[in-house]
């Protein structure tokens, strides 16, 4: 292909990395304030943790990858002189302060002795209030972003950014399920905490399905209408249908590893507790393919977004 | 009645007042790029200059091309005015049509809604879209919202670039590189805002188009005789076979 590809692999590390982060922050925040009493000693307090701690690590990566991308790293500042309607303006204000917001946010969950331990409570449940709307913000951009240009109809649609904030959340709920699966070590002769590492287990397996059906609705509405329509978007919409360039990365890695395979053993797991009322038990080896998948799928949703936007145009002259 | 009388006796005063001041401007600005305009009257302060390109008169000789490569010192590969060839039909019916091409300098220009730093904006005065380095970061935005590809990141100074219409020329009165070197007399510059410009004259009498109408960019380019003919096309019957030929690094138009 003669296209030139104007953003190429930072850009598209930078989407997912930015839409893993604000996920995970976003996922963790809302865990702390309502997932099941909250606060210390609730029963998500650890996932809760594991999302803080994470968080902003892919977002700062994410944004550096960014930043020197331009060649001129310290031009970005420019951005910060002024506020416009542009979609990239208005996203990095909500970017800065997110980086800001959720670092501080980390820190509150770092091993403080005891005593400073409890009074951060306070601070931590106001920090998630921020926390929650910055990091829609962030995931929600980059797909508005995009979808402002007229001239490149595959990016075009409304339903980008949707798309975008609902794979940033499930990719943020799948780097909990990973780091969980890491870095849990089951206290012996304990099995109030066993339990509420099944619980907890549970509350992200069963909103990570959630998530990816409506993914999966999502990309189907997308894909739909664009077939359904003639002109521009039908024609940009060809690359990833059967027979188009993307067609193979599209639908064997977004479609396939990053939706099906997680969705299937997600409800292998989740459907015994659902309608059955049995114990909730996670295992460690599914939680990691079922994690590993859909960040791989978020990644490559985001890599052949980027692409075919750029190597379609509008037809005609 | 009296308190209306007098209101509308002092909008009166005001509207002259207004006008007047309206009139020194326009007397200020009206001495720069007479030339270009081809005696514009002196009683506007805004002006849209725009061009014509007469592509029955266009030879494809790529002087344009050259005079604005050498105006800009535009690097290797890149361009800010170029000529497109398209060549379509099979042998023996077969036809072959230039198009020059620029930035056309829409009034509803794309690539300004989505600037992040105000680097790139459309002038008041006289309607040219450009683009501030000062403020430009390089995040290539703009580049992807042009529906023309008449930008690209210029590889020496790393900031968006295109065609600002000659500015440097035609603020001093004279005409853009791309129309002076015309051998055909092809491309005329003028203030579209002026019915009396050779410009609006031609695009008053003669049929006229623009590209991607349908984008709703409103551009400031027209086009005299222009084969709209794309890649897409070549799927029709009665051309079989479309090829665009263009010397530009990015040789696909999208």
């Amino acid at each position: 292909m003669a296209h030139e590809l104007n953003w190429g692999m930072p850009v598209i590390l930078y989407l997912f990395l930015a839409g893993v982060g604000a996920g995970t922050v976003t996922v963790s925040a809302s865990v702390l304030l309502r997932g099941g009493g909250g606060g210390f000693g609730g029963r998500h307090f650890a996932i809760a943790r594991y999302g803080a701690l994470i968080g902003p690590l892919p977002v700062i990566i994410g944004t550096s990858l960014l930043v020197f991308e331009l060649g001129r790293p310290f031009r970005a500042l420019n951005l910060f002189k002024l506020i416009n309607l542009s979609p990239m303006n208005i996203g990095s204000w909500f970017l800065g302060l997110f980086i800001v917001v959720s670092v501080l946010y980390a820190l509150l969950f770092l091993p403080w002795p005891p005593i400073i331990w409890d009074r951060l409570q306070p601070w931590r449940k106001a920090l998630a209030w921020i926390c929650i709307p910055l990091g829609i913000g962030v995931a929600l951009y980059t797909g508005i972003m995009l979808g402002a240009m007229p001239s490149r109809p595959f990016w075009n649609s409304p339903i980008l950014a949707l798309l975008f904030l609902v794979s940033a959340l499930s990719t943020g709920i799948a780097l909990i399920i990973f780091a969980q699966a890491m870095l849990y070590e089951p206290p012996p002769d304990n099995p109030a905490a066993e339990k509420r590492f099944h619980q907890s287990g549970y509350l992200l397996t069963a909103s990570d399905l959630i998530l990816i059906g409506f993914e999966l609705m999502v990309i189907f509405l997308f894909i739909m209408f664009a077939y359904l329509t003639v002109g521009n978007v039908k024609y940009a919409v060809a690359v990833i249908l059967p027979g188009g360039d993307l067609a193979a990365a599209f639908w064997l890695w977004v479609v396939v590893v990053g939706l099906l395979i997680p969705i299937i053993i997600e409800l292998i797991y989740v459907v015994p507790k659902l309608l059955y009322h049995r114990d909730y038990e996670s295992s460690r080896t599914a939680d990691m393919v079922i994690s590993l998948a859909v960040l791989a799928g978020g990644f490559m949703l985001r890599y052949v977004v980027v692409i075919a936007g750029q190597v379609t145009g509008p037809v005609g002259l | 009645m009296l308190k209306v009388n007098a209101i509308s006796a002092a909008r009166r005063r005001f509207v002259k007042a207004l006008a007047g001041g309206a009139a020194a401007i326009t007397a200020a600005v009206s001495g720069t790029a007479r030339g270009a305009t081809g005696g514009a009257e002196k009683k506007k302060t805004k002006r849209q200059y725009g061009m014509v390109i007469d592509v029955r008169k266009c030879i494809g000789c790529h002087a344009c091309t050259v005079a604005c490569k050498s105006e800009f010192g535009v690097p290797l590969g890149e361009n800010r005015s170029w000529v497109e060839y398209t060549e379509k039909g099979t042998y023996p019916n077969v036809g072959r049509s230039f198009l020059p091409r620029l930035c056309n300098h829409c009034s509803e220009p794309p690539c300004v809604k989505v600037c992040p730093t105000n680097a790139t904006y459309r002038r008041e005065q006289d309607g040219i879209v450009v683009i501030d380095d000062g403020l430009c970061i390089g995040c290539k935005y703009c580049i992807h919202a042009c529906p023309y590809n008449a930008r690209f990141l210029n590889p020496v100074t790393g900031f968006a670039d295109k065609c600002d219409f000659c500015i440097h020329r035609v603020s001093q009165g004279v005409e853009p590189a791309c129309v002076n070197t015309c051998v055909g007399g092809a491309r005329i510059f003028g203030d579209l805002s002026d019915p009396g410009s050779t410009v609006s004259q031609l695009i008053a009498k003669n049929r006229v188009t623009v590209l991607r109408r349908e984008m709703g960019t409103l551009p400031n380019v027209y086009y005299i005789g222009a084969d709209h003919t794309d890649e897409i096309d070549a799927s029709r019957p009665e051309l079989r076979q479309v090829h665009v030929i263009t010397h530009r690094k990015q040789t696909k138009r999208r």
